[in-house]
């Protein structure tokens, strides 16, 4: 016992990677053009797409142009840097900084002194320019690379409200932040996570709004993080969680611009990570996971209703099975006598206990829906029909389940579906598990064991620093407005109290819209 | 420091899992399937020889009664329902023997129904009732039933309605045309001061012929626990008005001065029971205050009238206390059971004078003088004004 014990430590030691495999890229550029070659040619050896071009500047001055084929927009080299520099001309500029100004027509030139500036600009795409005889070299930004075109959110959609998504670039997500926000207010902090994938990552957030120490936390945990490479947003999240074994989200991912201006106003946190369309909004609370965008676009009555019935199917979704699987195996008195002998009489045939009946069930359910989601598009259509008979029809009649349960796996799965985020539906519907586990043994005491733990760890549970269940506990009324209902926004005047206490307002106050306002008579 | 929380977070998991797993060493001792259970949907009580008691059961075939998928083979001559019997010294004695027979564990959850046999209900069911509540399956929500006969005639009884003769007998007692008892109910009675009670009492009705049914059909009046006579259906009608429990009433009568007949239905009513002791004298005076519909008018009279409706309430007023009074009659002479909760109600505003006649309360009941007070409010005259297919000038009272 001590051996595994000493194991495991000697495992989970902390092993501290810094830099240990990254290339070292030191030292600044040389005077000679054929050292820095040299040097660059030994950096990128075996690189075959990097384009290593030699050209004379006015028939005189040997200089070298590099880039990554792909990524640099070779038209505008051609006709804007090559074919000036190249032109036949009597008079030398000496000094090749007023040179590049008058000679090149290209807005964005950046100067660099060292290698790992090159490297740099290279590396995003910007062809670098290296003249003989200077130990300056300059960066142009021609950068150009295939992206895919701003689509509808695919994983959240809505009947109304914007339909644009984010993409794959950061720029392009940066940029519809900026289109929805125009006010230099919004900050966008950069920084780069992974030491081989040197991804960027900006921190967006409302100066102003946003509490100071949260932007600080989020800059901390970030900047704490040490990886090799970062491509998807859920790597970050993992990182910077608060309570890493919570199979609950703690941060609010969306690929919807929307959802994250109305978090920014809110005085939260954005963090948007290139390479992938999903950004990350912190704090969250889990209430903020069970509304979608619509409610606040739709009137707020009926907001307000479909709330409601997102809260009513969340329970469904987590407790249906095992409820049925409790009434049915332990507690017969519960059931009124009319539809527990349809029950016992679709029961007569099957084999299984309930427990093992809502077990098959429940897993079938959740390996179909995971098969519709990978296979090709092409395949769907043969999963749908396949999955209809297998829960459907054809395992009553051919007496493996009870109809009853078939309803009872459907329902649940329809409510699990009514949770618009897909991180904590997929939550609740792995929960489902362990509880029907609990009511197949302990039945509604078992119900209630599972649902006091379920509680209990989440009112434990944080997302930077705010509880997950606020405004609800620790009790905020005020904050009610935006959870138990979706009220009118001329009376959503205040911002979230943990976030946006920093400023209160949103809004003035007495806007309530009405024929007396005006000056109509 | 990061070694020592470590350590502390596998001796968590492991305190968790082990107090996790504790949970499955009970291995679901308790778990019953579904279709492992027999359930009783009706009781029978019934006399047998030697002080012995024999049960009989309604047992519910979930195969022929439970509609929907899990039905196979032809349906249509299969029983919903089959009865069980057994004797034994106590009801649960008897439900052993019982449990020999049948091959599911008898589950007494949704017992809807208790019908005791005359024989044993004339000679006390208070010993037997003590299962009922004591066990913990049975509800006490259960109507109680004395059956004309054996108990066990009534649950065999396969009707052509309802899908047993348990849901009969539930819906007439919910419909509250006659006493309508639970079991909880019939304890209270028994412990109350009445020291009486008074259970709906339920005949198998062979009319027309080949036809099965059942009807309620009068009360079985008990003093103490043991019965000790039936009164009819009208007669039932009175206990009904005064225990304030009528929900329904058709009155009928003909209007003086008239000819034909009118018909009320009845909205709602309210009994209020005043005792008042004057000079040693027991007096009970009933309120009643009832509201009527007209629901047929076989006469001529115009009842969008005022003043024929006034006239028409008095004589509907007359007619309820005739009612009233005929019931009282009968039971304080012939029962000598104080079913109608007087005892209570003199309990509740003269607790001293109570106390001292406690003893002497069977004799002192029938002495209690009894006077009815009511009032009727004719509400609406039904759909239609005037009396239908009559010419106008012959209506009365224009």
């Amino acid at each position: 016992m001590t051996r595994i014990w000493r194991k495991l430590k000697s495992n989970k030691a902390k092993k501290t990677l810094a830099a240990e495999n990254a290339i070292q890229v030191e030292g600044s550029l040389y005077e000679s053009l054929d050292e820095n070659l040299n040097k660059l040619q030994s950096i990128y050896d075996e690189c075959s797409d990097v384009i290593f071009r030699h050209f004379f500047i006015s028939g005189k001055e040997k200089a070298l142009l590099i880039y990554i084929e792909g990524m640099t927009n070779i038209e505008e080299i051609d006709n804007n840097v090559l074919s000036p520099l190249m032109q036949e001309s009597e008079v030398l500029i000496n000094d090749v900084k007023t040179m590049m100004e008058k000679k090149v027509p290209v807005s964005n030139i950046k100067e660099m002194k060292t290698f790992f500036d090159c490297v740099q600009e290279i590396s995003v795409g910007n062809p670098v320019i290296i003249i003989n005889g200077e130990k300056t070299g300059f960066s142009l930004g021609l950068s150009k690379w295939e992206k895919r075109s701003v689509e509808e959110a695919s994983a959240e959609p809505v009947v109304r409200g914007p339909r644009e998504g984010f993409v794959e670039t950061i720029l392009v997500n940066t940029s519809m932040l900026r289109k929805k926000i125009k006010s230099p207010v919004l900050k966008m902090h950069s920084m780069q996570i992974g030491r081989y994938t040197k991804t960027k990552v900006v921190i967006a957030f409302m100066e102003g709004i946003a509490d100071k120490t949260l932007i600080e936390e989020v800059k901390n945990r970030l900047n704490r993080i040490e990886i090799d490479g970062v491509w998807e947003s859920g790597m970050i999240e993992e990182f910077i969680e608060d309570n890493p074994y919570s199979p609950f989200p703690q941060v609010l991912a969306t690929e919807r611009p929307d959802v994250v201006t109305s978090n920014l106003l809110e005085g939260r946190v954005a963090i948007l990570v290139d390479g992938t369309p999903f950004s990350i909004v912190v704090p969250t609370t889990i209430y903020s996971l069970l509304q979608s965008s619509e409610d606040y676009y739709a009137r707020f009555l009926i907001g307000t209703a479909i709330r409601w019935l997102r809260y009513v199917f969340l329970v469904i979704s987590l407790l249906l099975p095992s409820l049925y699987v409790a009434v049915i195996t332990y507690h017969h008195e519960m059931v009124p006598t009319t539809l527990l002998i349809s029950m016992a009489a679709s029961h007569e045939q099957i084999p299984f206990p309930a427990l093992v009946e809502a077990l098959i069930m429940e897993i079938t359910f959740e390996a179909l829906r995971e098969a519709g989601v990978r296979l090709p598009k092409q395949v769907g259509a043969a999963v749908s029909i396949v999955g209809a008979l297998v829960i459907g029809d054809a395992a009553v009649s051919a007496g493996i389940v009870s109809a009853p349960m078939v309803m009872v796996v459907a329902i649940t799965g329809i409510a699990s579906f009514t949770i618009p985020r897909y991180s904590a539906a997929i939550a609740i519907r792995m929960l489902r598990f362990p509880m029907i586990l609990l009511s197949g043994t302990l039945g509604l005491l078992g119900i209630m064991l599972g649902v006091i733990t379920i509680v209990i760890h989440l009112c434990t549970l944080r997302s930077f620093g705010v509880p997950y269940l606020s405004p609800m506990a620790p009790t905020k009324l005020r904050d009610m407005k935006d959870v138990l209902i979706r009220a009118p926004w001329w009376k959503l005047n205040t911002r979230p109290h943990l976030t946006g206490e920093y400023n209160k307002y949103r809004q003035s106050s007495g806007q309530k819209p009405g024929p007396t306002k005006g000056d109509e008579k | 420091m990061n070694t020592i929380s470590l350590k502390r977070a596998v001796n968590l998991m492991l305190t968790f899992s082990i107090c996790l797993l504790t949970l499955f060493l009970t291995g679901c001792w308790d778990r019953v399937e579904i279709n492992d259970l027999a359930l009783v949907m009706a009781t029978g009580l019934d006399k047998a020889n030697d002080n012995n008691i024999e049960l009989s059961v309604q047992l519910a075939i979930p195969k022929a009664m439970g509609g929907g998928q899990g039905m196979v083979g032809g349906h249509g001559g299969d029983k919903p329902t089959i009865v069980e019997k057994a004797t034994g010294k106590t009801i649960f004695e008897a439900m052993s023997r019982l449990q020999e027979k049948v091959s599911r564990r008898i589950f007494w959850g949704h017992n809807e129904v208790i019908i005791i046999g005359e024989k044993l209900a004339r000679e006390g069911i208070q010993r037997h009732i003590d299962f009922f509540t004591r066990h913990p399956s049975p509800r006490e929500r259960s109507f109680v039933f004395v059956a004309k006969g054996k108990a066990i005639d009534t649950l065999k009884v396969i009707p052509d309605l309802e899908r047993s003769s348990a849901e009969i007998t539930r819906e007439l007692a919910n419909f509250k045309i006659g006493m309508s008892v639970t079991l909880k109910e019939l304890v209270q009675m028994l412990i109350g001061n009445t020291r009486a009670a008074a259970l709906p009492w339920i005949e198998v009705e062979r009319e027309p012929e080949n036809k099965m049914g059942l009807r309620v059909n009068g009360t079985a009046v008990f003093k103490k626990d043991k019965m000790v006579g039936r009164i009819n259906d009208k007669v039932t009608r009175g206990v009904l008005w005064l225990r304030n429990e009528i929900k329904l009433s058709a009155v009928t009568f003909e209007p003086k001065g008239a000819e034909g007949q009118i018909s009320f239905n009845l909205l709602r009513s309210h009994t209020e029971l005043i005792p008042k002791i004057e000079n040693g004298k027991w007096k009970i005076t009933a309120k009643v205050v009832t509201e009527d519909d007209v629901v047929e008018n076989e006469t001529k009279l115009n009842l969008m009238n005022p003043k024929i409706v006034k006239e028409i309430e008095k004589q509907l007023e007359q007619e309820i206390d005739d009612r009233i009074l005929m019931t009282v009659k009968l039971v304080q002479e012939e029962m000598e059971a104080d079913i109608f909760g007087f005892a209570d109600a003199f309990y509740r505003h003269y607790p001293d004078q109570w106390s001292k006649v406690k003893d002497q309360w069977d004799e002192k009941f029938p002495e209690v003088e009894v006077d009815i007070k009511s009032n009727a409010y004719i509400r609406r005259p039904g759909m239609s004004t005037s009396p239908q297919g009559i010419p106008e000038n012959e209506v009365k009272g224009k």
